[in-house]
């Protein structure tokens, strides 16, 4: 896609002569090297799904860790430099329990998905030479997961700082084969427990590894326990139903 | 030393005319009370629009120290300022609102500042200084016309606000607002100029025969549709004869 | 006069001239006024005298320190009258904001919370105002919050504050929080019980402190928005 490199993809914060950041493009490109991550939102609460690589049977699989809370009420799913992402966690965290001192009352998902956003352009150098947090964009896209006054909600965070909200969503290596699996299976009707076989499911077909209860990772968001990561246990009872 | 000459001399300003090693260099300088100082300013609002009124003295403890200071003061062309307490002060206030209308003048986007507008910038000023310990030490009234609205407004240096169809600051306070408030409350949209210059003067009498730190030469502001017209210097009537009669009264 | 008695030393310790007294600029004014909240099971009202006062004179007859501040909330400010219009324009910027950062118009919990945030950040160097924020809850109850200057804060079901908030609060113990009375009949009161109890509180109120007068204005926030309604109290 890529195969030319021009002088654009020097600077950071250069555009081409096209009207692209390159580098920015280039690191949503990264986030397609991730391993695959899935959320799907149902009237229930919201399902965030993951692959983990476990590239060697010494790998202790538990320490890969690619779902993280972000409130009680907030998760999150990540693909791509997952490195990256705990600046963006804890961000995240920060603002959510900012919001909570100075309002008592729980964050909403969109504002937190905005929250996280805001950091994403904030690379390169600016103008008048005052001290810049990063030197590249991340490289790693978030599902964010949540439950609010508006009910669950699922949204996809980007490093070009751009955030949508879905219905169901794929993103990393398998998240093409993933999100056209997703958009035929996915119906308003989904129950939760639905949406977890369907999200193991949707993974089960793009990874290349046989799926187990030690190389996903699955999560949820509900009204009734908010943010909660499945024992492998639980994750076991989901495979099952496969 | 960088390469942009406009910097060169900077380092430079800051420690001019300061001697090494004087803990009180870098010391500044607030107002703690009044020095030459305005005695009351007093307003009220009629038919036409709005009157303000005070004398022309600038008093030095008891000394009566100036004696044609104006204290009234017209901002833009529909607003007056009149102002008591610390002369200086309101000098540095006149300069202040001089330099906000002419900003406002050099956008030259026909939008001018309104009575209510001018009061406003002057109370968060009045509260800011209050607020960093260097207060303003003035009680200003800020009287306008615009739109066919007559405003009238207070504001002190502790940043305290308020607006009435009758106004008084320092000693009128006590002296000149009953009588306004008996003249003119409820007869705001039908009190006469001739009527309203009578309340005044009747009101500026009092003080004068009062307050020891007052005088008798007064000028008077009158905004209205018209725009704004301040008249005097002028005398207002007053009879000492009976010093005569009182042992240790007059000469 | 016996020369003596100049060198004598009581006579030069007694001396007329009293210590220096530095005095330095004191930033705080007490403007007076008074001010009740009460919550209803679907409303809540609050009122607020607009006379504004300086010393034993009056300053104004009608500079009003209740202030509606969303929807759903009003704000009652009594003590020094510029840092409690300082406060509600910050109030009122916070709010914008927030509207703007989560497209939604702030609860009154929120409000409540934010508002203690706000004065506590000022610990140091207080806005010196006792608020009362009346409003309606998410579910459409009355709410009231009382403060003191530096933010604590807890809900009540009624409360007055300002000048003649000891002259006001017993009254409300007992017409509204019906206390010490046994066998009473604890039921919701009704609005139209409250806006009297309030009438009745201020005329009271004006009758003995000086401070309290010229007009009373009353909030009355319900699920549909906000009323206000002025009257009459005595002008002496």
């Amino acid at each position: 896609m890529f195969l030319t490199r021009s002088e654009y993809d020097r600077g950071v914060n250069t555009f081409s002569p096209e009207g692209r950041l390159f580098q920015v493009e280039y690191a949503i490109e990264a986030i397609k090297l991730g391993s695959t991550a899935v959320g799907i939102q149902t009237s229930q609460g919201v399902v965030l799904a993951v692959e983990k690589r476990v590239t060697s049977p010494l790998l202790v699989s538990s320490s890969i860790e690619k779902i993280m809370e972000i409130d009680s009420h907030l998760g999150c799913a990540m693909s791509g430099l997952t490195a990256d992402s705990r600046t963006m966690i804890d961000h995240a965290r920060i603002e959510a329990q900012n919001h909570h001192f100075t309002y008592n009352e729980k964050i909403k998902v969109e504002s937190v998905t905005q929250a996280v956003c805001d950091l994403a352009l904030r690379f390169g150098e600016s103008a008048n030479g005052e001290e810049s947090v990063m030197s590249r964009p991340f490289g790693v896209a978030l599902l964010i997961a949540g439950i609010d006054e508006k009910g669950p909600q699922l949204f996809h965070a980007d490093p070009s700082g751009t955030f949508m909200q879905y219905d169901a969503k794929a993103i990393g290596s398998g998240s093409e084969g993933a999100q056209t699996e997703l958009q035929e299976e996915y119906h308003k009707s989904l129950s939760l427990q639905e949406a977890e076989t369907l999200s193991l499911k949707v993974l089960k077909q793009v990874m290349e590894e046989k799926l187990n209860n030690t190389n996903v990772q699955l999560a949820a968001v509900t009204p009734e326990h908010g943010f909660r990561i499945y024992s492998e246990d639980e994750l076991q009872a989901v495979i099952d139903r496969l | 030393m960088d390469h942009f000459p406009l910097n060169w001399d900077k380092l430079g300003q800051e420690n001019r005319g300061k001697p090494k090693n004087d803990i009180f260099a870098d010391a500044i300088t607030r107002t703690q009370r009044p020095i030459v100082t305005g005695t009351s300013v007093i307003a009220l609002k009629y038919k036409d629009g709005v009157m303000l009124a005070a004398d022309m003295l600038a008093s030095y403890g008891s000394l009566a120290r100036f004696t044609d200071v104006k204290r009234l003061y017209p901002v833009g062309d529909f607003t007056v300022l009149g102002a008591s307490g610390d002369i200086s002060d309101f000098q540095y206030t006149k300069h202040l609102l001089d330099t906000v209308m002419v900003e406002e003048y050099y956008t030259n986007d026909g939008h001018v500042l309104r009575t209510q507008n001018i009061y406003e910038y002057l109370s968060r000023v009045m509260y800011n200084r209050r607020s960093q310990f260097n207060p303003l030490w003035n009680a200003y009234i800020v009287g306008g016309y615009n739109n066919d609205e007559k405003f009238l407004g207070y504001v002190d240096l502790l940043g305290t606000t308020y607006q009435s169809s009758t106004i008084a600051t320092g000693f009128g306070a006590y002296l000149a607002q009953p009588i306004l408030r008996k003249a003119v409350e409820g007869k705001e949209d039908t009190l006469t100029e001739a009527e309203a210059v009578e309340i005044l003067d009747s009101c500026l009498r009092v003080l004068y025969y009062r307050d020891a730190r007052s005088f008798n030469k007064f000028q008077r502001a009158k905004i209205t549709a018209e725009g704004v017209e301040i008249t005097g210097p002028y005398k207002v009537e007053s009879q000492w004869g009976f010093a005569e009669g009182i042992r240790g009264y007059g000469p | 006069m016996n020369p003596v008695s100049l060198y004598d030393i009581d006579s030069l310790t007694i001396s007329p001239v009293e210590a220096p007294v530095e005095r330095q600029f004191y930033p705080y004014a007490d403007n007076g006024g008074t001010s009740l909240a009460i919550a209803g099971a679907d409303y809540c009202l609050v009122a607020s005298d607009t006379r504004q006062s300086s010393g034993y004179s009056i300053s104004s007859r009608y500079s009003p320190k209740a202030f509606k501040l969303t929807e759903k909330a009003v704000l009652a400010t009594n003590g020094f009258f510029a840092d409690g219009l300082a406060l509600t324009k910050r109030l009122g910027q916070k709010l914008e904001w927030y509207k703007h950062a989560h497209d939604k118009e702030m609860s009154t919990r929120a409000l409540a919370q934010m508002l203690s945030n706000t004065l506590y950040y000022k610990r140091f160097f207080p806005y010196y105002v006792f608020n009362l924020l009346g409003g309606i809850d998410e579910q459409g109850r009355g709410v009231v919050y009382s403060y003191d200057p530096v933010g604590s804060y807890e809900p009540e079901m009624y409360r007055a504050g300002g000048s003649a908030a000891s002259l006001v609060q017993p009254f409300l113990d007992n017409q509204v929080g019906l206390k010490n009375q046994q066998g009473a009949q604890r039921t919701p009161l009704p609005l139209d019980t409250a806006i009297r109890i309030a009438k009745d509180a201020f005329t009271s109120a004006t009758e003995r402190d000086i401070y309290t007068g010229d007009y009373l204005e009353i909030f009355v926030i319900r699920q549909e928005g906000v009323t206000t309604e002025r009257i009459d109290l005595k002008k002496d």
